[in-house]
């Protein structure tokens, strides 16, 4: 070895031992990739300043993209609201009441880590600001821009630790490198919030968690390294900041089949944006491509979820609250080292390779909204999914099913809004008072509450259109075909090789027994008459 | 004495014909476990560790994941593998029948199955036993009894961790090595 070999050694295993004493969480600036794009973020006067806080890089990134905190403001994003031209119901992150995390007012500071904006903390929000649209949320391609949870959708702006006792330090981005090193939206980004929703890595969808920023084959046959390599925009093709795809208003069904994509009044976000109607090819080509007229195509190619690591079944909100003989919070670990119970969530399951649930769908979904008057006796659907095999609009569809219990008004008998994150006596996590955390939520939203709470069985149906496998590993026949079935609960259906014809198995039946009796009948008086001969 | 010899060439065909169709039912017990698949397997091994007679884990295998490094998918399997050298130290020492050292370790797969439920799968290791003498027979007997414990799960107590990390867990179906009690 020279000496320049071993100094170089020397330096690297120095280096390398930097890097594993630190405990940073993200990543280092990752060296500029070979880029098509036209444009160098670096070297625009705009950008070469330092920033003090987010919404000053937005004013700078404003000075050449005019228009694009105009267009994010139209979005989801950043509006969190939805209204359904269907059902009129009012819906998005800002009015549903979900059985995860349940509901965001009176928790905004905390939930708002994922809204594509700066500093939303309460009900007054300047949604008209251009400077509080977060660019760096969808455009960083350094992996060093994070927005935790408290910060009112704001960076951190110092290291901290987080989470809080943990030992690990997330460090302050530099604002002004991130902004020169804007680029396309990518896994990561998209990922940031929607690979955590719910609280945690791969809790609420079941097909969407951090195994698809680098999936096998196996899990993701378009978003595979070794296969297409998809981004999330490929399919979510995006188009004046507006991302296609929604599990509020679901594309169940192609309006003329399938259709190639760039079709200004079509989702490119649908299987048949690119596959077509009739996608199979081959020996049985026909066969499969019948199925199409009833079944989407994820309910055969997506045969499983959360098929790389477990995603959340079961949120049980009532038993919150319990603490250790110290007066303490605890928690309890399953088997596989998921939280199994957090005094500040209630119980949890976790379930992986989870077969999914099917369900006739049309793409209109209901809603149990908080002015829903609901029957607590029973189990209370949060979304519900509407289709008949007989409408014409509806497909058999794969969904995830997270059923648990949250709290209502016993009095007016709807679900409640309650208080979980903040740094006053009244939220459920600091002070694990039940009462406190629902009358500081309900007064929030200025709604009433009649002062007395119980919990309710709820569940959530959530589509299942990401993890597509490899066309091998698509459901077979004998799945649905042979009892019992993947289809087994699906109303409507007559399943050849399984569902029988009670009138026709009865003749059948019946027919078979007579030539039993005729071939016995005919066998005896065979015998009976050739003894007679032989006593003649 | 036709009849006679027909009846017992037919009598033996059927009864041949009947053990061939029950011999995988009466070799290979499957019964459906009340818990998650993970968790059925930390009940499993928790409960060979606390059944004694020189019980020990060997190794957790996940044939699965062999599979999804190859590209595919099947349904999760989990493996558990478990020794006990009081029962196959008297198996190993004797020559004629050395060659169940194939059956070694023991072995209880943990596996889901596409009606979204949860299964074990074990050998029947008694009957199996009475099938090479009475020596293997009485070990076997020995091991089924041990067998029952196992499986004896007692769902007020917390779940216990999965065992990972053992012989033959991250390798798919590769090779499980040595230790484990045997």
């Amino acid at each position: 070895m020279s000496l320049r070999q071993f100094i170089s050694a020397g330096l690297l295993g120095l280096l390398a031992s930097l890097a594993l004493a630190s405990n940073a969480p993200t990543p280092a600036p990752a060296a500029k990739a070979a880029t098509s794009s036209t444009a160098d973020h670096s070297k625009f006067k705009a950008l070469q300043q330092s920033f003090a806080s987010g919404p000053e890089v937005t004013k700078a990134c404003l000075t050449c993209h005019t228009e694009a905190a105009k267009q994010v403001h139209k979005t989801k994003h950043w509006t969190w609201e939805f209204m359904n031209p269907d059902t009129k119901q009012r819906l998005g992150k800002k009015n549903v009441i979900n059985n995860f995390c349940t509901a965001v007012p009176s928790n905004y500071e905390f939930c708002t880590a994922c809204h594509v904006g700066y500093g939303w903390k309460d009900q007054n929000y300047d949604f008209t600001s251009e400077n509080n649209v977060d660019c760096l949320a969808c455009h960083d391609t350094t992996g060093t821009y994070r927005k935790l949870p408290g910060l009112a959708g704001h960076p951190t702006y110092k290291d901290v630790e987080f989470p809080p006792k943990s030992g690990k330090i997330v460090k302050a981005p530099d604002l002004r490198a991130v902004a020169q090193g804007v680029g396309k939206s990518s896994r990561d980004t998209c990922g940031s919030c929607h690979f955590y929703g719910g609280g945690g890595d791969a809790v609420k969808h079941g097909d969407l968690d951090s195994s698809l920023k680098n999936p096998g084959k196996y899990l993701d046959v378009h978003m595979a390294k070794d296969g297409l390599n998809f981004t999330c925009g490929e399919c979510h093709k995006t188009s004046g900041h507006d991302v296609p795809g929604s599990r509020y208003a679901v594309t169940t069904v192609e309006k003329e089949g399938g259709h190639m994509r760039g079709k200004k009044d079509a989702n490119p976000a649908t299987c048949q944006a690119c596959h077509g109607g009739k996608p199979h090819q081959g020996e049985k080509a026909d066969r499969l491509n019948a199925h199409t007229a009833k079944l989407a195509c994820q309910t055969c190619h997506i045969p499983e979820f959360a098929r790389a690591q477990p995603t959340k079944m079961m949120w049980d909100w009532s038993t919150a609250g319990k603490l250790d003989k110290d007066g303490k919070p605890f928690k309890i670990k399953d088997s596989v080292g998921h939280d199994a119970y957090d005094s500040k969530k209630g119980d949890f399951r976790y379930e992986s390779n989870v077969i999914p649930d099917y369900v006739w769908f049309n793409g209109k979904v209901d809603y149990t909204l908080r002015e829903t008057k609901l029957d607590p006796s029973k189990v209370i659907e949060i979304n519900h999914f509407n289709g008949s095999p007989d409408d014409g609009k509806s497909k058999i569809w794969p969904i995830k099913r997270f059923v648990g219990k949250q709290p209502y008004d016993v009095g007016s008998n709807q679900l409640l809004v309650f208080h979980t994150y903040g740094k006053d006596d009244s939220a459920l996590w600091s002070n694990f008072n039940w009462d406190k955390a629902i009358e500081f939520g309900m007064k929030e939203i200025g709604a009433e509450y009649s002062g007395k709470y119980a919990f309710v069985s709820t569940e959530m149906s959530w589509p299942i259109t990401h993890m597509v496998a490899p066309k091998a590993d698509a459901l077979a026949c004998a799945q649905c075909h042979t009892g019992p079935g993947r289809l087994d609960k699906v109303p409507g259906i007559y399943m050849p090789g399984r569902h029988g014809n009670a009138l026709l198995d009865t003749l059948g039946w019946s027919f078979a027994g007579l030539a039993f009796l005729g071939v016995v009948a005919h066998g005896a008086g065979r015998i009976y008459t050739s003894r007679k001969g032989a006593e003649k | 004495m036709v009849k006679l010899i027909a009846g017992l060439i037919a009598g033996a065909a059927i009864t041949m014909a009947l053990a061939w169709n029950m011999a995988s039912g009466l070799m290979f017990k499957e019964v459906q476990s009340p818990f998650g698949l993970e968790e059925t397997v930390a009940r499993i091994q928790q409960n060979i560790q606390n059944t004694g007679n020189g019980w020990a884990l060997a190794g957790l295998r996940n044939p699965a994941k062999a599979v999804q490094q190859d590209g595919g998918n099947v349904l999760p399997v989990l493996m558990i593998e478990a020794c006990s050298t009081k029962y196959s130290k008297p198996v190993l020492k004797e020559d004629t029948v050395r060659f169940l050292s194939i059956l070694m370790p023991c072995k209880i797969s943990v596996y889901k199955k596409n009606d979204g439920k949860v299964y074990i799968g074990t050998m029947n290791a008694g009957l199996m036993g009475r099938m090479f003498g009475p020596l293997v027979g009485e070990v076997m007997g020995q091991v089924a009894e041990d067998q029952k414990k196992f499986l004896i799960f007692d769902a007020s107590k917390p779940a216990p961790k999965m065992i990972e990390g053992m012989p033959g867990a991250a390798s798919g179906g590769g090779a499980a090595g040595g230790g484990g009690g045997c």
